[in-house]
């Protein structure tokens, strides 16, 4: 193992994310190297001393102070309850939409129909057989007087052939 | 009460549950911005800023990770913008004044305590001297302790990339202590 790789797996090592087979040949390296040997008393001093003494606290009223400025700006800013609130009424409008939109196709009115003659005639409580047959006997002599015509059409002209 | 119901509850406005998610996290979410600030009025400011942040996005967490993490990343994305903005106004120690310091007192004899701070002094402005990206990583594992499947989903990298990069901050930060680090033999040397 050279030191390049030494001082990788040295830094994983700090983090206790090495596997025992690499932590011995570390252990094994180090101990014949001073150079790494140097590099290990250094690094865990500098990663020890990053870490601040103490845990530093906020300033007092933390909790109050932030809470006062939320509801400053909710009410000053309605874009952000708008923002805050886009999801969840864009889901309850899309659902009362369908909801809206499905009942009006069930619950609409029906518009009238165009009734036929027959359900007219019905609907006056008529027979439409009775009404049918008035039609034809009124059209009766037209169709008798055309068959007269016709008639002495041919006769006139049977002697001619 | 159950993180997941204060979460619930938060989403719907409830006030009150915030605030005890906020009870819960406000240490974290303040550790981590004063780390970036070295000023505790302005890491509170920052804090306030991330919560709030956090109380307008949570209709967005749809509970795919863990609230902590998702908090993080929105602490971590309004600390970028921060520095961004206010890049120059920084209370930064500066590494060499940090030197001078330290060389000075090696005259005398410290008391343990005292070398010991002056030892943190420096380390953490070494640190402020490193690139955003590996301040960010070191601050996230090595003052913050998330593990590296946190960091992972914080900053939305592989893990593979988080070990590599925090190897490389770690290294870096070495090279900056360099200097200090050659002091051997002095007990206040580093």
């Amino acid at each position: 193992m050279d030191c390049k790789k030494a001082e990788r797996l040295l830094l994983r090592s700090l983090d206790g994310r090495l596997e025992d087979r690499e932590k011995i040949r570390l252990k094994d390296h180090i101990e014949d190297c001073s150079h790494c040997q140097k590099a290990e008393r250094e690094y865990r001093m500098i990663l020890g001393h990053l870490k601040k003494e103490g845990v530093p606290e906020p300033l007092p009223y933390f909790n109050e102070r932030l809470l006062a400025k939320l509801n400053v700006k909710e009410k000053t800013m309605p874009g952000l309850i708008w923002q805050k609130w886009a999801t969840r009424t864009l889901a309850f409008s899309l659902a009362a939409i369908i909801l809206i939109g499905g009942a009006f196709l069930i619950l609409r009115p029906r518009e009238p129909q165009q009734l036929s003659q027959v359900e007219a005639l019905l609907l006056r409580d008529e027979n439409p057989l009775t009404e049918t047959q008035n039609i034809l006997d009124a059209r009766g002599p037209e169709n008798r007087n055309m068959m007269l015509i016709f008639t002495a059409m041919e006769e006139k002209d049977s002697p001619r052939r | 009460m159950e993180e997941k119901e204060l979460i619930r509850l938060s989403q719907e406005g409830n006030g009150e549950a915030f605030g005890l998610l906020v009870e819960r996290y406000k240490a974290k979410v303040f550790n981590l911005a004063s780390s970036w600030t070295q000023d505790r009025a302005a890491a509170d400011d920052l804090a306030q800023e991330i919560f709030i942040k956090a109380y307008f996005s949570l209709p967005k967490f749809k509970f795919k990770s863990e609230f902590g993490t998702w908090l993080y990343r929105i602490a971590v994305n309004h600390i970028k913008d921060y520095l961004r903005k206010k890049k120059t106004r920084l209370k930064e120690i500066p590494l060499e004044e940090g030197k001078k310091i330290l060389t000075a007192e090696n005259e005398g004899r410290l008391e343990d305590e005292q070398v010991e701070e002056k030892r943190r002094a420096l380390v953490q402005a070494a640190l402020q001297h490193l690139p955003e990206k590996h301040r960010i990583i070191l601050t996230l594992r090595d003052i913050q302790g998330l593990s590296y499947e946190e960091i992972s989903c914080v900053l939305r990298l592989s893990p593979g990339t988080v070990d590599s990069r925090l190897f490389r901050a770690r290294k870096k930060l070495r090279e900056k202590l360099a200097a200090y680090l050659g002091q051997e033999g002095g007990e206040y040397g580093l």
